[in-house]
């Protein structure tokens, strides 16, 4: 998919989409911890940190928590991906999201990346700009992470 | 100023960095297969283009210059993720970041830390990325600060 076009139709406000849900295993969270000292290196090795709230029960408990939560940008980073999905790879080189963090993703909860689109524009000077709702919810629909999206068209 | 100690020592209008650094494949790959975002465009070998989620990692990358104290007395809640990408980041762009920290406040007992990060292509000195980080210092709030 190559992203937005002239060819694009515009999707209209209200229609909505949505990945299938995804457990949010011990793994997925320990990718996450693992990847951010990975990243830094950046020496094509893997490399780990000391205990996170994240991967390490004890750890979490001492910090106050009930056990290891996600780190809030896994769910971020799914609803990016339901963006690329829906509009394409091109969303990636001009687009707003925010996401906000309001209850903590335990381990083995659902998460379902959702999004719906509340506004499209489309005028000659800044091309077509879609506005969405985007949010992840648990497989009893609680949410769990919300946000706000603008994608672009071109000449936006 | 508060840099020079701790990440729990930041304070507003403390400046973090300038940071340089070469955006390499392996990272927007390595990045990006963690989250299971496994599009060509990041998990190609050319033209490849940085998720605007990686911005993220450039405030530890931050914190690490400007805090050689590291975390401080407890785990960070990063609560809250907003960025306007201008223009993409490529693999093998040379990239500069600052932070700002724009806002602390204490609220119910808890230490929030509010900042801005901006993203620039050396070579041309273009704004590519504008990310606005939330953090609170503890998940448990202050006892002190709750009993007033």
């Amino acid at each position: 998919m190559s992203g937005l076009n002239a060819a694009f139709p515009a999707p209209p406000v209200g229609a909505e989409f949505r990945l299938q849900g995804r457990p949010m295993t011990r793994e997925r969270m320990r990718w996450y911890v693992d990847a951010q000292p990975t990243v830094a290196a950046d020496d094509g090795r893997i490399h780990t940190q000391e205990p996170t709230i994240h991967d390490d029960d004890e750890y979490a408990k001492s910090q106050g928590l009930p056990g290891i939560i996600a780190d809030g940008m896994v769910s971020t980073n799914w609803i990016m991906g339901l963006l690329i999905d829906v509009f394409g790879e091109s969303v990636v080189r001009r687009m707003k999201l925010s996401t906000k963090y309001i209850a903590p993703i335990y381990e083995d909860q659902v998460v379902i990346p959702c999004a719906r689109v509340t506004r499209t524009v489309k005028e000659a000077a800044t091309g077509l700009q879609i506005e969405l709702d985007v949010w992840c919810e648990d497989d009893k629909q609680t949410m769990l992470t919300v946000g706000k999206a603008t994608v672009f068209g071109p000449n936006a | 100023m508060a840099t020079g100690g701790t990440v729990w020592d930041l304070d507003k209008g403390d400046v973090l960095g300038p940071v340089e650094y070469r955006l390499s494949s392996f990272v927007i790959r390595e990045y990006t297969h963690a989250v299971e975002l496994h599009h060509p465009v990041f998990q190609g070998v050319s033209d490849q283009v940085m998720p605007p989620t990686l911005v993220h990692l450039d405030k530890l990358r931050l914190y690490k210059h400007a805090c050689p104290g590291g975390t401080g007395p407890s785990a960070r809640i990063h609560f809250e993720y907003d960025v306007e990408v201008f223009a993409p980041a490529y693999a093998g762009d040379l990239l500069r970041v600052t932070g700002t920290v724009e806002d602390r406040y204490l609220k119910k007992g808890r230490d929030y830390v509010v900042m801005r990060i901006d993203m620039e292509r050396v070579e041309t000195g273009e704004l590519l990325m504008r990310y606005t980080d939330r953090v609170i210092l503890a998940f448990e709030p202050k006892k002190e600060a709750m009993a007033s």
